[in-house]
């Protein structure tokens, strides 16, 4: 976990990001306890109130719930859904791939070229 | 909201200064920061509710159920730092030592050394150790955070801690803050004024602002940085944007203010752009809303 603190996103949105990459991911199973709120301002030298909200935005968004007197829990994961998100990110990241490739007049063929290439290299 | 502390119709009135009546709760668990122009009633405030002066009226309860605060068990759970020299001039840390550990059951003695140690100040075991009158302000502000964090308690109320720190200090008084909530597991709380917030800025979960002795907002950090923006515009535009704005800053280029958030596609379309504001932007936006609205 790293965070800016002079970042244009707000403390809470790189907080809750990165747990969501991480139980996306894996890192972060079903089952497995986020750190306690208050020492996670701590480490990360944050107010307690930034880091509620990012848990408080986790646990709306149902990756997360919690636990009486316990913290936070991951909660089960859906892998459909957690494929629709994934799903979402690729479609974002593709339209803005197209994007830059009309500005820069590389046509749809040299473009699908250049992902297969880089696909390869992967 | 689960609060430690409660106040009633608090006033306190002096011939030229009266602060209050105000209501007002203190969240438990979270650091509330008391933010306002110097002379705004922050110190009057912080006394009155330590039990230092008494308020003229008005009703304080104490972790839910307590409202006497001469009491020797309300004292005894809330760790008061005063901003100015709050010991004797002809005192030495060994005096502070003694002192506490007649005051308060729960003083360590030997956490208080360490805690002089780590601050850099005479402890009570120090060789030829300097009368308060010979300590800068900065020193004596450390004894004096020495003195409260080697005791047990469970609301800390700091008048001005950050002011007469050096930013080295001030950081280690910031991370000392989180510390004390995180092992306070969301039952200890604190309470600190000061007039700069930007070096606290990271400390704070919960604000009052205060101008000439009444209160003018309060709320979590994080739902005022939702409530309010900072406008942003050129000047051009301002005339059309100021009945938007709540406090006016304008000169022959630009113009900015603090304005509500749910009028930001209004100043959107006027050609004025928003940003979220830092604590230390809504603090001055608050400030100069009430002085433009005294």
């Amino acid at each position: 976990m790293k965070i800016l603190q002079n970042s244009d996103i707000p403390i809470y949105k790189q907080i809750a990001g990165q747990f969501k990459e991480d139980i996306m991911n894996g890192r972060l199973a079903e089952g497995d306890y986020l750190p306690s709120i208050r020492g996670l301002a701590r480490d990360l030298k944050i107010s307690v109130i930034t880091t509620m909200k990012a848990y408080e935005q986790l646990t709306e968004e149902g990756l997360i719930a919690p636990v009486q007197g316990k913290g936070y829990i991951v909660n089960p994961q859906d892998r459909e859904m957690v494929k629709e998100q994934h799903l979402r990110l690729l479609e974002q990241h593709l339209q803005n791939a197209i994007e830059s490739a009309k500005l820069a007049g590389i046509d749809r063929e040299e473009l699908v070229n250049m992902i297969n290439l880089l696909y390869d290299i992967e | 909201m689960d609060s430690i502390l409660t106040a009633k119709g608090l006033t306190k009135k002096y011939s030229k200064f009266t602060l209050g009546g105000l209501d007002f709760e203190i969240p438990r668990g979270f650091a509330t920061a008391l933010i306002g122009a110097n002379g705004a009633g922050k110190t009057t405030l912080i006394d009155t509710l330590c039990g230092v002066i008494r308020a003229t009226s008005g009703e304080v309860t104490y972790f839910g159920e307590d409202t006497d605060i001469e009491e020797a068990a309300i004292r005894e759970k809330i760790g008061y730092c005063a901003s100015s020299s709050f010991f004797p001039q002809g005192w030495t840390a060994k005096d502070i030592a003694m002192s506490m550990e007649l005051a308060f059951d729960s003083f360590n003695r030997e956490k208080f050394r360490t805690l002089c140690e780590q601050l850099d100040v005479d402890s009570d075991i120090t060789k030829k150790p300097k009368p308060m009158y010979k300590q800068s302000d900065g020193n004596r502000m450390r004894l004096s955070l020495a003195a409260v964090f080697a005791r047990e308690t469970d609301l800390l109320i700091l008048d001005e801690p950050g002011s007469s720190l050096d930013p080295l200090m001030r950081d280690r008084l910031c991370d000392r803050l989180r510390e004390y909530l995180d092992d306070g597991n969301g039952e200890k709380s604190i309470v600190f004024s000061t007039h700069n917030i930007a070096d606290m800025e990271n400390a704070a979960d919960y604000a009052i602002f205060m101008d000439k002795g009444r209160i003018i907002e309060s709320g979590f950090v994080e739902d005022l940085k939702d409530k309010y923006i900072i406008a942003r515009g050129e000047a051009a535009d301002y005339d059309k944007a100021k009945h938007l704005l709540m406090s006016h800053s304008k000169n022959r280029t630009v113009f900015d203010g603090l304005a509500l958030a749910e009028n930001a596609e209004e100043l959107a379309r006027l050609g004025v752009d928003s940003e979220a504001p830092t604590l230390q932007q809504l603090s001055i936006g608050l400030l100069k809303y009430a002085e433009e609205t005294r």
